[in-house]
């Protein structure tokens, strides 16, 4: 043992002596460690002009910038989904990307996201995110000439008291109430009336998507005749796959509940898990989730690819939609299901096709009369005749 | 009467790696080194396991896949628990530190690796190890219900496994070896047992175990690993207390939490236990309340081994 130390010891020493002969690469290092022992702070200060002049000087950095929300960048739903579209557009135009991960899930760290993706070179900046609100509203003020695109959310104080959108920040919203509503209706019209919802956390976005599918629900029960639809309803606070995620799914579809819409990231593979044990269905959200089980009957999407590319093709044409705060719903293509993937039995593509085209025409006001988040306090309380929602806290 | 029989089945789900996680970390601190790795481990070991399993599972399916997987989780658990042998053992180091470098270090490994070899961090698998229902014990009435249907060869290797261990370290030179180790290793020392060996064996079997838990987690519960078990490692610590170190207390510990968890999720697809009206928060709270009680009330005659947690050193008498 003592031999081997001393061999590797003295190939150090050999390997340090020939590299102290070769001047290029081990000067500059002598330097820097003779400033370290005269002035610390000194060397702090060069390696940060350094650090800066190489991003002043690299012309291209990353131009455009993704800050990833709670959730990894390959989370086959809301961050991934924006990401494939920056990458798509990208590759295709031949821009620079990167996307940046905050350190924790808060405004501070978001905003320090934001001044490295500066740092980086970004000229865009996309925040998927309603949790991006507090954030944006302060970056759009301390970096005027980088534009922002924010994914579900408009720009506050942090405190819901000060909403103010500058001329560099265009706000997507989604209708996933859209959403939900034609993965409700295709449901009841493929036959299941006993059906369930498991949200991630409560947040607007998936709260729409749960009030969407219990009136996509009752809108197909009276259209077909049915007179009980029963709706279990639940946020699970996490977007996580668990054991406790697992188990609430199991025993709903112990109970005879026949499809679950799983709206919640991960939350969907403890479904999807608990689904393949108990030979139930399962409801995708965000993406197309079809391949991820073959229990998955179809998924509610919205298309955030389209939409950001949408956005940066905008920003190109010098056309950027600054200070727009705009939804995107089913007359612009935003929302819908993936049909050609999607597993039904009886609900057919004529089906898809009647109500996809009325809820684009409004007909009979179908469209503007979906409720959304803002318009009543909980799933329990939307005006349901034949839809009884049971939520459970 | 069904639902008796899931909430039976379920609540194997949650128990039965919270009994194995927890028998691993057992063995290390009887032998008198402190292993709150156990998230770290698991995570090791389910990373490992699931990703032979994803690359494995064109070519082959059912008990034999999960036997080779189970295999590998034991392996890995206790390659990875070898850095915390090394570092607290030999090193001397703080036990806590170096278990809370493995807790954080074996998540951000599994995602750089995940990402490295196959672009994404969540490595899917399909779930071919479910058994329906035992071959002839699972037409037993009643018993066979509740326990030889919708079950996973693991649950069986769990029971298993707490029965061998309570034999080992009861009962076997081994086991009086190694929890001498963890009360007085000097005075092991002194009539020549070599405690630097004991303690490893401890550690190691607790990475075994702990990886083989981190499989065990996985598979019933999801349809793809992303780099977490969600803290169940701390779980099983909080097991380890409430039982007192002990495996026939463990077990009651990892089934009464295994069973208050699965209440507490469960009961919104139980028409009676949803109607009692009890708030899933309380079910949620009841385990924890529960290990302070304990704690509170036994901490005087505490069994935890008296060595447990400092390093061992020869020159102190």
């Amino acid at each position: 043992m003592k031999k081997l130390l001393f061999m590797i010891l003295a190939v150090v020493m050999v390997v340090a002596l020939f590299a102290a002969c070769t001047p290029e690469p081990v000067a500059p290092v002598e330097d820097v460690v003779e400033d370290v022992v005269d002035d610390v702070e000194e060397v702090v200060d060069e390696v940060v002009d350094e650090v800066v002049d190489e991003v002043v000087e690299e012309p291209s950095g990353y131009e455009l910038a993704m800050i990833t929300d709670i959730g990894d960048i390959d989370d086959k739903s809301f961050n991934q989904g924006t990401w494939e579209g920056i990458v798509e557009y990208a590759e295709a135009n031949g821009v620079t990307h990167k996307y940046y991960k905050p350190t924790e899930k808060s405004t501070d760290a978001y905003v320090a996201a934001i001044d490295l993706a500066v740092a980086g070179g970004a000229m865009v900046i996309v925040t998927p995110g309603f949790l991006f609100e507090p954030a944006i509203f302060q970056a759009q003020d301390m970096y005027p000439e980088i534009s922002f695109i924010l994914l579900d959310g408009f720009p506050q104080d942090g405190t819901y008291t000060e909403f103010r959108i500058e001329a560099n920040v265009y706000s997507i919203f989604y209708a996933e109430q859209q959403s939900g509503f034609m993965a409700g209706y295709a449901a009841v019209m493929d036959g299941y009336t006993k059906l369930g919802f498991m949200g991630g956390m409560a947040v607007p976005a998936v709260v729409r998507f749960g009030y969407g599918f219990a009136q996509g629900a009752e809108y197909a029960a009276a259209q077909m005749g049915i007179d009980a639809i029963e709706l279990k309803y639940h946020y699970t606070g996490n977007f996580d796959a668990t054991p406790e995620n697992q188990t609430m799914a199991a025993s709903w579809y112990g109970a005879g509940t026949e499809v679950i819409f799983a709206a919640g990231g991960k939350v969907g593979n403890s479904v999807m898990a608990a689904a393949e044990a108990a030979d139930g269905k399962v409801i995708g959200v965000d993406v197309d989730q079809g391949s991820e089980s073959d229990t998955v009957i179809t998924s509610a999407k919205k298309e955030l690819a389209i939409s950001v590319q949408q956005g940066l093709a905008g920003y190109y044409a010098g056309e950027f939609k600054g200070g727009v705060s705009e939804v995107l719903d089913i007359t612009v293509d935003a929302v819908g299901l993936p049909f050609a993937t999607s597993r039904f039995n009886q609900f057919t593509q004529a089906d898809y096709d009647a109500i996809y085209a009325a809820l684009v025409a409004d007909t009979d006001g179908i469209a503007s009369a979906i409720l959304g988040d803002a318009d009543v306090a909980a799933a329990g309380e939307l005006p349901l005749t034949i839809v009884s929602v049971t939520v459970f806290e | 009467m069904n639902s008796v029989y899931f909430l039976v089945q379920q609540t194997m789900f949650f128990s039965i790696p919270l009994l194995v996680v927890a028998l691993g970390g057992m063995f290390s601190e009887r032998g008198g080194v402190v292993n709150i790795a156990l998230e770290g481990i698991m995570i090791m070991g389910a990373f490992a396991s699931i990703f032979v399993i994803s690359v494995l599972q064109d070519t082959m399916q059912g008990q034999l896949l999960l036997i080779i997987a189970i295999l590998v989780a034991v392996a890995a658990g206790m390659i990875f628990s070898l850095f915390h042998a090394y570092a607290s053992i030999n090193m001397k180091a703080n036990q806590v530190i170096s278990g809370t470098a493995l807790n954080m270090f074996a998540p951000a490994f599994a995602t750089f690796v995940a990402r490295t070899i196959q672009v994404t961090k969540s490595i899917n698998f399909n779930n071919t190890f479910r058994i329906e229902s035992v071959p002839l014990l699972g037409d037993i009435p009643v018993l066979g219900q509740l326990f030889f249907q919708n079950t996973y060869l693991t649950t069986f290797l769990g029971i298993a496994i707490l029965i061998v261990s309570a034999f080992v370290l009861n009962k076997t030179k081994f086991g009086l070896r190694l929890r001498a180790c963890g009360e007085h290793p000097q005075a092991a020392d002194s009539v020549g047992i070599n405690v630097y060996r004991m303690r490893y064996a401890g550690v190691l079997l607790s990475g075994a175990l702990a990886g083989l838990g981190g499989l065990i987690f996985v598979i019933p519960t999801s349809t793809n690993f992303n780099a977490t078990v969600s803290g169940y490692g701390f779980l099983a610590l909080a097991v380890l207390i409430f039982g007192q170190w002990k495996p026939k207390r463990i077990i009651i510990a990892a089934f009464f939490f295994g069973f208050m968890k699965t209440l507490a999720s469960a009961y919104t697809g139980i028409e009676f236990l949803s109607n009692l009206g009890i708030s899933s928060y309380l079910y949620k709270m009841i385990p924890y309340i529960a290990t302070l009680l304990v704690l509170a009330l036994t901490s005087k005659k505490s069994q935890a081994p008296r060595a447990s947690g400092i390093p061992y050193d020869k020159g102190l008498r």
